[in-house]
């Protein structure tokens, strides 16, 4: 099941998120010997602080056994600065309908071999499909994805073969680093649907994930500051007061928020 | 008869064309420090939205916003905010089926186009997926125009295009199909359009003759 997690749902997802970057840590840390900053266990970057969208696999668990990170090429993105070598100085693609997704991972781990739900071959098609499907559904036509030339070839063999590349093969520290264009169209997902026999929708509702034994363990009650705001709000006699307190929460929302990333 | 702004021609025009209630422009530039604000809804709810500042608490904005998704107004949380403004639209006769696209641009520049119906969950489901994409370039489109807008900011962002792209424009120029193109660069033919789009938006071109006026004004490609 894939959940996917932005701005909106975030500060209901936090130990979500929290795990994801542990996997991402032990992924690109770790086994991939990719040049990435691991801090605490986490890897995080600073296009992490963007909002991006993120497509995050759980178990029926709520363990966390993948994700991928999707970000808009018309704003700061990773082939505009960190993978520019790909690009040999030319200036990336820039588009509405077109995303970027990066940090593509499964959990080797957790997950088996074979082809049933728990194995790594469904996870990555159940992850390629979702985040195929998310960005269709926004609109988004095509994905330039960065990925090495082992994820390439696991993108070949799933019925998810990339049209076109572009710029060329760089290296970036140990692994060269390449930049494949992908379609979000109904065949290609059909085709990734049909190699890894999955069946239905991919998608996780958020309460349905809140449910999940390994999240619901992990939700935290508000912190006193939010419940002052929202007893505020409450409290309010009339309408001019109730705006006003909500003026005051909304002001206070990054001091509500930088608490809650503390605790977490 | 008065001339209209831009901005809101472009905004009525959307309205007309996807056959929406009403569309909303807001942005905010960093480098000149400015926000601005386009609407089509009529004189009375604008007054009384900015009178009580709702711009402050108006989770459509400020929360969608930070998305990169299109956000349904039905994934906000119908909290204290939501209620307040929305409560109070409806007494416009303004509905809170809607959709907020958000947009990032290079230099920190935020900015978010909406869009609303009063209709059935089926009828919007079926007018939204059929008018996203579109939607999401009308957004950037809007979005840049109203940033360029301002002198200091034009200056420090010439288009910058790629080779690729300005060979394929070239080539387009010159009267040849995609199709052709693809063969002639050895790429697919999808290739060559993700490069027209990102080309035309790179010029805040609407279209592809657009973007190749614009190209040939900026000296990028030649006349055929």
């Amino acid at each position: 099941m894939i959940l996917v997690i932005d701005a909106i749902n975030k500060d209901r997802f936090g130990h979500v998120l929290d795990e994801m970057f542990k996997l991402r840590a032990r992924v690109f840390g770790d086994r991939l010997g990719w040049q990435v900053e691991v801090k605490d266990g986490r890897e995080r970057d600073l296009f992490d602080d963007l909002n991006p969208a993120y497509a995050v696999g759980l178990d029926d668990e709520g363990n966390v056994v993948s994700c991928v990170r999707a970000l808009q090429t018309t704003g700061p993105h990773m082939l505009a600065d960190v993978f520019a070598d790909i690009l040999d100085g030319e200036p990336p693609l820039r588009s509405a309908t077109l995303w970027e997704s990066t940090r593509f991972c499964v959990d080797t781990r957790r997950l088996g071999r074979g082809r049933d739900r728990n194995s790594v071959s469904y996870a990555t098609c159940e992850l390629m499909i979702a985040s195929l499907e998310a960005a269709k559904r926004a609109g988004v036509s095509d994905i330039v994805t960065v990925i090495d030339p082992v994820m390439d070839r696991v993108l070949k063999r799933s019925g998810n073969a990339p049209y076109d590349y572009v710029g060329k093969t760089a290296d970036m520290g140990k692994v060269p680093a390449l930049a494949a264009l992908l379609d979000c169209t109904e065949e290609r997902i059909n085709r990734i649907r049909a190699f890894g026999g999955v069946e239905g929708d991919v998608f996780i509702s958020d309460e349905a994930a809140l449910a999940l034994p390994a999240i619901a363990r992990t939700v935290t009650p508000k912190t006193p500051l939010e419940q002052y705001c929202d007893e505020q709000i409450t409290s309010a006699t009339s309408e001019k007061e109730r705006v006003a307190a909500l003026r005051l929460k909304a002001a206070l929302e990054d001091k509500i928020r930088s608490r809650m990333d503390q605790r977490a | 008869m008065a001339q209209l702004d831009p901005f809101r021609q472009f905004l009525d025009d959307l309205r007309n064309r996807f056959e929406l209630d009403h569309v909303a422009y807001a942005g905010m530039n960093p480098i000149s420090g400015a926000t601005h604000g386009h609407m089509t809804y009529g004189a009375d709810w604008t007054s009384h939205y900015l009178q009580n500042k709702y711009y402050e608490i108006d989770p459509t904005l400020l929360k969608a916003r930070h998305s990169i998704a299109p956000v349904d107004w039905n994934r906000l949380e119908r909290g204290a905010e939501f209620q307040t403004i929305f409560r109070a639209a409806r007494d416009f006769g303004i509905s809170d089926r809607g959709l907020t696209i958000p947009i990032h641009g290079p230099y920190g520049d935020v900015g978010g186009l909406s869009i609303n119906r009063d209709c059935s969950e089926r009828e919007w489901h079926l007018l939204i997926s059929g008018i996203i994409g579109d939607l999401q370039s009308a957004a950037v489109y809007m979005h840049d125009m109203v940033i360029q807008a301002d002198p200091l900011t034009r200056m420090l962002n010439t288009p910058s295009l790629s080779t690729r792209e300005i060979e394929i424009l070239q080539w387009t120029a010159a009267g040849k199909s995609q199709q052709d193109i693809g063969d002639i660069l050895s790429i697919s033919h999808r290739t060559v359009e993700v490069h027209l789009r990102s080309a035309r938006q790179k010029l805040n071109a609407l279209t592809t003759p657009q973007a190749i006026g614009r190209a040939i004004n900026l000296g990028l490609i030649y006349p055929r």
